[in-house]
């Protein structure tokens, strides 16, 4: 018990430094996923044919397939090709294309829900396609997505912790230098593992609170609430 | 190395991260369900105390589950990391799959409980031929997503050595110098996988679907 | 959520009691492996040409044939566990495996933890770089200029962690930790990393797997003699692997593995 406490206290700073990496991580990843993933959710929607072949094949192999596997295409693989990210770099565009599938989805079924009749009655009142979606669909599906897409944050902060893979200095990977130094691998990974429950608990949090904040009141859709 | 035998190698993994897979998707499934019963039959304490252990394992990354589960049963027990990693993996989607099967147990409604009540069959007897029959029918297509999710996390075990397609794809890069190629593969065998399981379980979905509920 | 909280931290409080309180089993390794009639030993199988896996897919190299030869004087069957390099030594603590033959070093760290057998072999570091490395390393301390890959867990992070690190001579961001040491090959190709640190036979074996790379450098640092990891306290079978080393030394078998394979 005390060599744990011990062990927390001497690797402390070392893990908060790993937190601030993972959670830069998680944000980046979700910006970068969330622009894509709004992109291929309106290619899929109402782009033409083979924008819709696109996004629907790219959102199945992104997620049909492992991360840690995009993960090591992107930082080994590319080199071959000419193309040699650094470490941080590949960990964020392989979170960010990944989650660029899941959020595709989130975002999809929101546009799906706002339904065909106010694009016609967009385009009646004058408005082009891409007005009607952009002042009238995606004010009202961004919002509508909150609930389901509230998830994706939590899981993204998750798969975040196989970067240290690639030798990004994460929380994981400092949680391996504690285990290595001390040859306690069990205690450090549990100090570890407080630590991504403390980071997942207070975002779950942050989203609960996003979510109230931006329901629009008589207009919910059946949604999976958070994922905690 | 010629190409075909390039292929053969990282595919020869496979049966490792089949094997993986096989042995964490049921155990967890197992698990999952004596825990999900539990959780809606089994109380007030029951409830709380599985409410307080789906969220601490939901709420880990997998792969750090993954090596403090490993390091202890490697502790207590001799496994091989095949086992070790194939039984962790199926205790961390244990809550996962406990909570599937709590969600589709709470939607069959409660008055087919108290009609079998009614009827004469014990509390046993009802959730054994009345509740679980639909509600294992009910799980499928969220459980279909959680055995993608199980094959997907497979590939964790690589970090524990055992030689699974993402192990035999990097030792091959490694030692013919074509990384891009050998993680091509890699992916392609994973996506492989999991469409052949969705496609299953659909087939299965839609063959034990009663009829007139969907 | 404050309960659920509350409730969190005891619970990882106990399980991390409970794991401080579990005390290895008392009876010996050796009457273990000769019962069983099978010794497990866990190696990390990327260090060529001490221990890799060939291109057919088994365990191959100078400690994995040493190692082979020891389980037969023993009269045992060799049973391999490959693991990642730093979970060797915990594996060997917590008896997860027998025993570990992986070019382990000596060090006092890991000799509180574990045994070690009598030296088999004494190697050198040398400092791995691309041929188009233009900077100059006269001291073994130059290194810190640069970006450094080594394998975690490994002697040289070790060295590198407290004699450049510690010491203020570097950034820790210009230390990257890989699980294998080919994958450092790998980032030193790619141009991301500049120097790995490694010990000087698999330095020059991955010259010739990779080419385009020198050494640079080759000292000891904190290498020298490597040892097979034991179980800590077990003197009988501490002296039966020490025994056969000897006796493998003497009969110059280890004399003809290394010219085997370290010869070129």
């Amino acid at each position: 018990m005390s060599d744990w406490l011990n062990l927390l206290i001497r690797f402390f700073d070392d893990f908060l430094v790993g937190a601030g990496v993972t959670l830069e991580l998680t944000a980046i990843g979700l910006v970068m996923g969330f622009l894509l993933g709004l992109g291929l959710a309106l290619g899929k929607v109402y782009g033409n044919k083979p924008l819709c072949w696109f996004s629907t094949a790219y959102i199945e192999l992104f997620r049909g397939t492992p991360l840690l596997v995009q993960l090591f295409l992107i930082y080994y693989g590319l080199p071959s090709l000419g193309i040699t990210l650094s470490q941080t770099l590949s960990a964020y565009l392989a979170l960010g294309l990944n989650s660029a599938a899941y959020q595709a989805e989130y975002l999809r079924g929101a546009i799906l829900a706002i339904g065909n009749t106010q694009m016609t009655a967009g385009r009646a009142i004058g408005l082009s396609r891409w007005q009607t979606i952009l002042h009238i669909i995606l004010p009202q599906a961004l919002r509508l997505a909150i609930p389901s897409w509230s998830n994706e944050p939590i899981l993204l902060l998750k798969s975040t912790a196989v970067v240290f893979l690639i030798a990004v200095q994460d929380l994981m990977a400092k949680a391996k230098r504690a285990a290595t130094t001390t040859y306690n691998p069990i205690g450090s990974y549990l100090a570890v593992a407080v630590v991504y429950l403390v980071m997942v608990f207070a975002l779950n949090a942050l989203l609960k609170w996003l979510e109230r904040k931006a329901r629009i009141p008589g207009f919910e859709m059946e949604g999976k609430k958070g994922s905690l | 190395m010629d190409i075909i035998r390039f292929i053969q190698y990282i595919a020869s993994g496979t049966a490792y991260t089949l094997g993986v897979t096989f042995v964490a998707l049921p155990s967890g499934l197992i698990l999952g369900l004596i825990l999900a019963i539990i959780y809606v039959y089994g109380g007030k304490i029951a409830a709380r105390t599985l409410s307080v252990y789906s969220t601490i394992m939901r709420g880990i990354p997998p792969i750090v589950l993954l090596f403090i589960l490993y390091f202890i049963m490697s502790g207590t027990i001799n496994l091989s990391p095949f086992w070790a990693g194939s039984i962790s993996l199926g205790v961390i989607s244990s809550a996962y799959q406990m909570e599937i099967i709590r969600g589709a147990i709470l939607s069959v409604s409660g008055g087919q409980m108290i009609a079998a009540l009614a009827i004469g069959m014990s509390r046993l007897q009802a959730i054994r031929y009345i509740v679980l029959p639909q509600t294992l029918r009910l799980a499928i297509p969220p459980w279909s997503n959680e055995a993608a999710i199980v094959i997907k996390d497979s590939s964790l075990v690589y970090a524990l050595g055992v030689p699974e397609i993402l192990r035999r794809a990097q030792l091959i890069s490694a030692s013919t110098q074509q990384p891009f190629l050998a993680y091509t593969t890699a992916a392609l065998i994973y996506f492989g996988l999991v469409l052949f399981t969705n496609t299953l379980l659909r087939r299965l979905e839609n063959r034990l679907r009663i009829p007139a509920n969907p | 959520m404050k309960k659920v909280s509350v409730a969190l931290m005891l619970m990882f409080l106990v399980a991390s009691a409970l794991v401080a309180c579990a005390s290895p089993e008392a009876d010996s390794v050796l009457d273990k492996i000769q019962e069983a009639g099978t010794v497990v030993v866990g190696t990390s199988a990327d260090y060529p040409p001490y221990e890799y896996v060939d291109e057919s897919g088994n365990f191959a190299g100078f400690d994995i044939e040493l190692m082979t030869e020891i389980a037969k004087r023993m009269d045992v069957e060799l049973e391999w566990t490959d693991m990642p390099f730093d979970s060797l030594i915990a594996a060997v603590q917590e008896g997860k495996i027998d025993m570990s033959i992986s070019c382990f070093n000596y060090s006092e760290e890991r000799d509180e933890k574990v045994d070690f057998s009598d030296a088999y072999y004494t190697s050198e570091d040398a400092f791995l770089v691309a041929e188009d490395f233009a900077g100059t390393i006269t001291n073994a301390e130059d290194v810190a200029n640069f970006k450094i890959g080594v394998q975690s867990g490994t002697v040289q992070d070790e060295w590198v962690t407290t004699e450049l690190i510690d010491a203020g001579l570097m950034e820790e961001s210009n230390l990257s930790r890989y699980e294998r040491v080919d994958q450092a090959a790998m980032d030193l190709q790619a141009g991301r990393i500049e120097v790995i640190v490694a010990d000087s036979v698999p330095a020059q074996a991955l010259m010739g797997q990779f080419g385009g790379f020198k050494i640079v450098f080759e000292d000891m640092l904190y290498t020298g003699p490597i040892n097979i990891v034991l179980p800590e306290g077990d003197s009988e079978l501490q002296e039966r692997v020490n025994s056969i080393i000897a006796e493998l030394q003497s009969e110059g078998f280890i004399d003809d593995l290394a010219v085997k394979y370290f010869s070129d």
